[in-house]
Parts: structure tokens; sequence; C-alpha cells
């Protein structure tokens, strides 16, 4: 088991990063029924974790027992009948899915899959009806159409089932759904607290964990807990015992846009715009998505740039990126950005260099 | 239609009567040819089965008489050709297929190995009437199967109540096949005298649908051309193969060299020059005294495209109404083009001002060789002057060697999605090396395209009521397909100068599947591996833990394997190849320069 899941705080009261949250939430949970939720914040800041705690609050450790699904679930959409793949997480208390896995039919799968689930309401000891949990992740990347569909069947299951939301953006979850939740927010953990962490593990695992290395870890983790440990663990297997400057292993993808980076601030051209596509096809084989790329790349071209161009590139990379997420195909807008980017920094060598 | 109130009733009663002959003597098919014709006028919308069919040449019979229709006799039928000479084919092919047929006819059956041809050619060009015109030469009688009427699903459910089993199309060819190997052609009818010999012509196979039915036809005619007797003739219609979607050319290619492994011998007649057209036109139009023009003449046979039917239907057709033909386009092909080189006759202009003529179509290839190469007209700068307001130079391009872009991409049936992909892929290959700024124009037209498309397939915004919905669809669709061509047109400013590129198909495509499968393979993985309680996202999957757990050296997988002995074949497997492929992924970062796309290529 990877260290990651293998620490994931279980309870909210063993949470470390974020108590405070952590004991506010156990106390909506005990003390009253809860509402819906939306957890929000950049990745790896624990939402998930705190998520599978809150749930566990409610249910207590049968939440635990968990069956992985892969359901195929007819949606009869007016004219035709689609079949939808979908993976489902469950326990008896709760779902928990991904609905933007389906694609443009996501609204389909929220409907459908939260009619269901009210229907098959479960009935605790007392005979009471009890309510259901429904866990989906990656709400942002809902199309606007699902988010609509969320908020009706929000209100019309309302008394059977409640639902925890997670997204990295709440700017990207329309008004309706966001004021029909609490919204908890989760802060990036600060390095301090990702060294905490850190170390809380290293003396689990009963390992010498210099400070300078922890910090260092931290500090390329870019403020995310899941990948300081997984940078950890993967430190652990390369090399120890742990020296304080010793390579912490760079994502291979982040290289590999680097080296995409240095390819476009080579040489300006439609033969190397071509080759740079057949890079980014590379990425978008292995699943990165197109956003991240994007804006990876763009870190990567700041960071080689002359302070007068930053500006305008950043606009651009903003407006692509806007373009890209009306558009179906990524590659289309990444390669328009490029374009761009090579157009502007050749006039600008040119102007500059003669 | 007076036959048509009592079909039924008559169809019970003459099932039984009439036998399922599939094989009839063509003679007796002359005969009736017309009143079959007409027979089949009168019933529209209403496919019988065949026995009503012949059921009904002999009722026309009795009503021959008082229906005077010799005048307005077709003269496709009218002037078929009755010998040799008539023939519009060329000589050669003539001459070929006589040899042929000579040689089968006269020796005994022992000589030869092979007692089958296959023709092949578009539709139009001659080649049932070769095969009659030159049997009836050599004093053959052609035989033909006979195709059954395709069944119509009301059809079938009427017949099914009424008892009649349902055989398909596709069984009693088989049926029939069978037959003709394992017993000579019967004389049926009187055959008194010398015996004629026979030639067995199969001009209609029948229609197959998917891999399987395909899969029987080709197996049957293999077996026949193997094993036939009696000279054997199989025409097969080709279709221009760019303008069918489906698999029909592929399939008739298959069909084509399985019966030549079997040993038929084999011909291709090629669509008829327009010389040979004209001239069977000039004669057909001396004989009926209509008034028609060299140059009239000339154009019908043009835009025929070889095809000797429809160009006599044609200048019937133009024969009963008398139009004018319309002066004005004749006088006014667009002036840029009358200019440059004015022997250049433009078809599609043409094809628009007559009152016949067949739809051209383009093969997407051609038209996306038209967009990218962007040829332009060299015109003095002085010689567009009259009407054209002054555009800044960075905007001002030439005016375009070809017609608009909208008109060749309703010739090519592009769509705008594949058109999009195609461009995307191909641009660069055109565009000058040094102006990274024309990929920039082309780069975001594509991008504008593409999310003109977006909204078209999602068209969800919309309510789903409105009935025009796909229409909207479709608007967007060619808006987009517009704004790709002309976008790629427009930017494509500095063309560099034009030499052979073979034109790519899409690699988004590619791209995109094995993208998918690897998502659906992390997917699995995520479900299989992670114990942990809650599932992670697509993206911090990708971004996060796949590096991570390369660097582990797999390390999950090894785990699952302890817990899952059934799968693990399957997933040692998915592992061994996602372990290559992240091993090419590092040699690609070690070498850095090498090419990406072999890479891709290979999945």
């Amino acid at each position: 088991m990877l260290w990651v899941d293998k620490y994931r705080p279980k309870t909210l009261d063993k949470v470390i990063v974020h108590e405070d949250v952590a004991q506010n939430l156990k106390k909506l949970v005990t003390e009253q029924d809860c509402p819906h939720l939306l957890f929000y914040g950049p990745s790896g800041s624990g939402k998930k974790t705190l998520i599978v705690a809150v749930i566990r609050q409610m249910f207590g450790p049968g939440a635990e027992k968990v069956k992985v699904e892969n359901k195929t679930w007819k949606v009869d959409a007016g004219s035709r009948t689609l079949d939808l793949e979908l993976t489902t997480l469950s326990s008896t208390h709760h779902v928990e899915m991904n609905p933007s896995d389906a694609g443009f039919q996501d609204r389909y799968v929220v409907q459908e899959i939260i009619k269901e689930m009210a229907k098959n309401r479960p009935i605790d000891a007392k005979g009471k009806k009890g309510y259901k949990v429904l866990v989906l992740n990656e709400v942002d990347k809902l199309s606007r159409e699902a988010q609509h569909s969320l908020r009706r069947t929000m209100e019309k299951y309302s008394a059977s089932c409640r639902l925890i939301l997670c997204c990295n953006s709440s700017s990207k979850v329309t008004e309706a759904v966001r004021s029909r939740c609490l919204n908890v927010r989760i802060n990036a953990p600060s390095e301090d607290q990702i060294i905490k962490v850190l170390e809380f593990i290293g003396k689990k695992e009963g390992l010498q964990l210099p400070s300078g290395l922890a910090t260092r870890i931290a500090a390329q983790s870019n403020r995310s807990l899941r990948r300081a440990i997984l940078l950890f663990e993967t430190c652990r297997v390369q090399q120890y015992p742990f020296t304080n400057n010793q390579v912490i292993p760079p994502m291979d993808w982040e290289q590999y846009v680097c080296e995409i980076a240095s390819d476009i601030m080579q040489e300006q051209s439609p033969k190397r715009l071509y080759m740079v596509r057949g890079k980014f096809y590379e990425l978008l084989i292995n699943c990165i998505p197109p956003e991240t790329i994007l804006k990876r790349l763009l870190c990567e071209l700041l960071k080689k740039l002359d302070a007068e161009l930053k500006h305008e590139v950043c606009h651009w990379a903003a407006y692509y990126e806007h373009r890209m997420r009306l558009g179906q195909k990524a590659i289309f807008h990444i390669e328009a950005f490029v374009a761009k980017f090579m157009s502007i920094y050749k006039a600008f060598l040119i102007s500059t260099f003669g | 239609m007076r036959l048509s109130l009592s079909s039924t009733s008559i169809l019970k009663l003459f099932s039984e009567s009439f036998d399922n002959t599939m094989v009839r003597k063509k003679k007796n098919d002359e005969e009736n040819g017309k009143n079959k014709k007409r027979a089949r006028h009168s019933l529209p919308n209403h496919n019988r089965p065949q026995q009503f069919e012949a059921f009904c040449q002999d009722f026309d019979h009795a009503f021959q008489a008082s229906v005077p229709l010799r005048k307005r006799e077709l003269w496709v039928d009218k002037y078929t050709p009755q010998c040799l000479e008539e023939l519009p084919v060329h000589k050669k092919k003539v001459e070929e297929v006589k040899m042929w047929m000579t040689e089968r006819l006269r020796n005994s059956k022992e000589e030869i190995q092979s007692h089958a041809l296959v023709i092949t050619g578009q539709s139009g060009v001659g080649k049932s009437a070769t095969v009659h015109v030159t049997a009836a030469h050599l004093g053959a009688i052609v035989c033909e199967w006979n195709p059954p009427t395709p069944t119509l699903w009301q059809e079938h459910i009427h017949n099914s109540s009424s008892g009649t089993r349902y055989t398909s199309k596709l069984d009693e060819f088989e049926a029939f096949v069978a037959r003709i190997r394992k017993y000579p052609l019967l004389p049926l009818s009187s055959s008194i005298g010398p015996r004629k010999p026979y030639v067995l012509l199969i001009d209609d196979l029948p229609l197959t649908n998917g891999k399987f039915a395909y899969g029987r036809l080709c197996n049957c005619l293999h077996v026949l051309a193997r094993s036939a007797r009696v000279p054997t003739i199989i025409l097969i219609t080709e279709f221009i193969k760019d303008d069918s979607n489906d698999n029909s050319a592929r399939y008739c290619e298959d069909l084509k060299s399985s019966m030549e492994r079997a040993g038929a011998s084999k011909m291709a007649f090629n669509p008829l020059t327009v010389n040979s057209i004209k001239k069977i036109l000039s004669k057909i139009c001396r004989e009926e005294r209509c008034i028609a023009s060299m140059e009239q003449i000339d154009r019908i046979a043009k835009a025929s495209g070889g095809d000797i039917r429809h160009a006599i239907t044609s200048l019937q057709y133009f024969c009963l109404t008398p139009v004018e033909m319309s002066s004005l386009a004749l006088s006014e092909p667009s002036e840029i083009q009358s200019k440059d080189k004015p022997d250049a006759v433009n078809p599609v202009s043409q094809e628009l001002s007559l009152p016949f003529g067949r739809d051209e179509t383009l093969s997407l290839f051609h038209a996306l060789g038209k967009f990218l190469h962007n040829k332009r007209v060299c015109v003095s700068p002085n010689g567009y002057g009259r009407d054209a307001f002054l555009l800044k130079e960075r905007f001002a391009r030439l005016p375009l060697q070809m017609d608009a872009p909208e008109r060749v991409l309703c010739q090519a049936h592009g769509q705008g999605r594949s058109i999009a992909d195609f461009l995307h892929e191909n641009v660069l290959d055109f565009l000058d090396n040094e102006s990274i700024d024309d990929a920039l124009v082309v780069a975001s037209y594509l991008g504008e395209a593409d999310n003109l498309l977006a909204a078209a397939s999602h068209g969800s915004s919309m309510p789903r009521a409105i009935t025009s919905k796909y229409e909207l669809e479709s608007i967007s669709q060619m808006a987009a397909a517009s704004v790709a061509v002309r976008g790629v047109l427009f930017g494509n400013s500095h063309p560099s100068p034009s030499r052979w590129h073979s034109i790519r198909s899409p690699k988004l495509w590619l791209v995109e599947r094995s993208s998918r499968q690897n998502q659906n393979e992390m997917l699995r993985h995520r479900n299989e591996a992670c114990s942990s309680l809650s599932t992670s996202a697509m993206s911090v999957m990708a971004t996060e833990y796949k590096p991570i757990l390369k660097w582990l050296g797999l390390e999950p997988a090894e785990a699952f394997h302890v817990h899952n002995e059934k799968i693990r074949v399957g997933d040692k497997m998915v592992m061994d190849n996602s372990g290559r492929k992240e091993s090419d992924d590092l040699e690609l970062e070690m070498s850095g320069e090498s090419d990406a796309g072999d890479d891709i290529e290979d999945w």
C-alpha cells in the first residue's frame, strides 16, 4: 500500500493538517442533520480525506466496506437509449463516482443515478428512513447542463440523499449549486505543515529524515500533500539512508513539458510547430489533461522569458485556455497558443537583435 | 394502378401455379421487356414477389392492344445496340468478349479450365449490352439470373401472416448457384431443332449487408467461378469510390480478386469517351429528327461522365422540353477564368446551368489538395482594379484558382469535423518555413472552427423540442468547415513552393483512441490497485500517481497480484504494456529530437 493511502487519517479526530475544519465538520455531523456539502480547494490539500472521514463519522465503520463496481446505466434520452459505463465506489451508505468520466453525457449520469439512489433508500435499525450520501468528484468538470440538472435533482431528492461535491475551483460550479451547499474551502497545506506530516510518517516508518530533505521535498511538492508524500516514498525507494542533498526525482511529464518549452524557444517555424505537436500528442496519449499541459508550459516559458513579454504571453495563454474549454479538440488550441507565442517571440527577437 | 386493388388475392391465387423459375429465358424477356416496365410503373411502391411479377407480364399482354404506348418509348430501350458495330464500347474490348465467348462455346468443357468471366465497370458503360449483342452475334442464348425483388418489411409481415416463409435473397442466390452447378440448363421452352448454346449472365448480385453476408456471397461466387460448366459472365458495377462512405468499394475489390483466384478471367470496361457518346447522341438526334446543336450534344456528353444510358436519357429529356440552353450561362463563365485560360471549361458552373447532368463528385483528398496547395491566379496589380476596394496589404490575397471553397466542400461531401482534422494535420507542411505568422493565423482559424463544431455537436443549449435542431447543427457544421477552409486559404499567404506532399490522415484520431485506451486502463488500475477508500480523479492519476508508481517499480500491481489470481495474466500484460510505453517515453525524453510519430504509430 502506498504511504499516501496508508497514512491517510481515517477519522476526523486524527486529521493533522486541517484540524479546525475537521473539528467543525465533526460538530456539524454529530449535532444535526447535515446539509449538502461542497469541498473545494487545490489538488492535494486533503479534500478526499476529509470527505471519507466525514462519511465515517456519519455512518461508523460500516462505511469503510466499499466495493468497486463498473456499472452500465441504461439512460433514456428522448429518442434513443444510451448505454453509459461508469465506475462507482459504494458502500451500503454512500456512493462515490466521477460523473465527468462520462464526458458530455454527464448530465444523464447525474440525473439517472441520483434518481436510482433515491428510490432504494436504506432503512436503519429503528425503522426510521435514513439517507444516503452521494459523493461526486470533479464537479467543476461537469458540463453546464449537468450542473443545472444537478441543481434540480438536489432539491427533489434532498429528503433521501445528501450530496457531497468535490472540486478544485468553485468558480466553475454554478452559483445555483453553490448556494445550495455548505461551502468548505480546503487550503493547500503550507510547507511547514507538509514537513510536519512528512516527519510524522518518517517516525511511524522508523526512518531518519534529515530536515534539509524534508524542506526540499516540501518545496518541490508545490504545496500538494499528496505529491509530497509520494515523492517522499520515492526517495525512500531510491536511496536510504537519506542524505540532505539527494536527488528528488521530478515528474516525467513535467520534464517533458520543460523540454517542449526549450524546443519552442529555440526555433520558431511551422516545422518546429509540427514537431512540438508530436510531443503534445505524446502527453495527451498519457492522459495528461490539456489544461495542465498548458499551465505547465506557460510556467516553463515564463521562466525563460524576458519580463517585457510576460504579460502578453500570460494574456494569450488565458485566452487560449478559455477557447480550449469551449472547443472539443484541445490540441488545436494548444497549438494555436504555441503559434502565438512563437510569433510574439520571433517578433521580439527581431526587434531586439535585428 | 389498375392491378393494385386485387393484388393480394391474386397473389395468393397464383403463388402456387407459377413455379419459381429463376432462370428465365432471355428471349421471352425481351418480348415482354417494355410491358414489364410498364407494369412496374403501374404499381409504384409495391414490391411484389417474383411470381406475381410474372403474372403481371401476362396480364399486361391482354392490355397491350388497348394502350398505345409505342410512341413514348424510352430512347434507351429503343436504341439498344443490335449488332456489334453499334456498340459504343471500345472495339478491342468487344473483340475480347467475343473471343472469350467463342472459345467457350466451341470447345468442349475439358480443355478450358474456367468458364467464368468477370466484367467490371461503372454503370452505363455498356457491359450488359456487350454481352447480349455478342451472344446474339454468336447465336447463343443468354440466360439471366433474374434477381428476386427485395422484400419490404411491411410486405414481409403481410407474407408471414399468409404463411409464406421468408427467404433471404442471398439464400436464393446460393441455392441457384448450387443448382446451376449440378444440373445443366434445361431447355425450358420448345427448343426443337439444333440446340443452341447457352451463356449464363449474372447481372445483379444480391445485396449484402455486413461482413458475414458478404463473406457468403464471396464464397458463393468463388465456387461458381471455379465450377461453372456453362460459360458464365458476372457483371459487377463499380461505384465511384470516393462518394460511398461504406465499404462497398472495398467489397467490390475483394469480390473481384476472389473470383480471379478461382480462375475467372477478368475484363474491365472503362467509362465511355466523350466522343463515342457524342457519336451515338448525334445519331439518335438524326433519327428522331430533333434539334440539338453540336455544342449541346457535346455538353450533354461531357456532363454524363461516361455513362451512355444517362446521356441518352438526358438527351431525350432535353428534346422533350426544348429549352433555350441558357445562353446567359454560356456567355458568362467567370471572368477571371476566361481571362486566364479560356479553353478550360469549368464543369461545375455548366452543370448548374443545364437541366440535366450528374453531380460531379470530388474525392476528399482531391478537395484537401486544392485547399492545401492554395493555388492562386497571378494577376498583375492593375488587373483586378475595377471593383476592388483597397485592402491593407496584409489582408489582400490574390483570387483563388478554384471554385468557391464551399462549393468544393459540397462536392467532396466534406464533414466539418473531418475536414478540420485533415487540414490541421497537414497544413503545416504546406506553409513556408519562415512564416510563423501564417501558422498562427491558420492555427487560430482552425481553433475557431473547432469551437463552432463543439457548439454544433453539443447543441444542447438549444431546447430539444425545436424541430430544426438538426438543421441548426448542420449549418454550424457547414460554417465550421467553411471557416476552417477559408482560414487555411487566407492564412497561407506564402505557400511553400509546390512540391509533392502526401496527405496524411489525422494522427489526432489515433492519439485520441490510444488516449482513451490508456484512460480505461488507468481506470481499471485505479479500481484494482488503489486500496484507498475513495477514488481519485483521472487527472490526478495521470499526473501524480502514474509517474510515482513508475519510480516505485510498479508496486501496487504486485500487491494486486497477491489478491487476485484470476485477472493476473491480463493485468500482467497490461502492466508490461504500460511499462514498455513508459520506457519508450523515457527514451524519447533522452533522445529528445527523435520523432515522436513513430512511437504513436505502432500502437
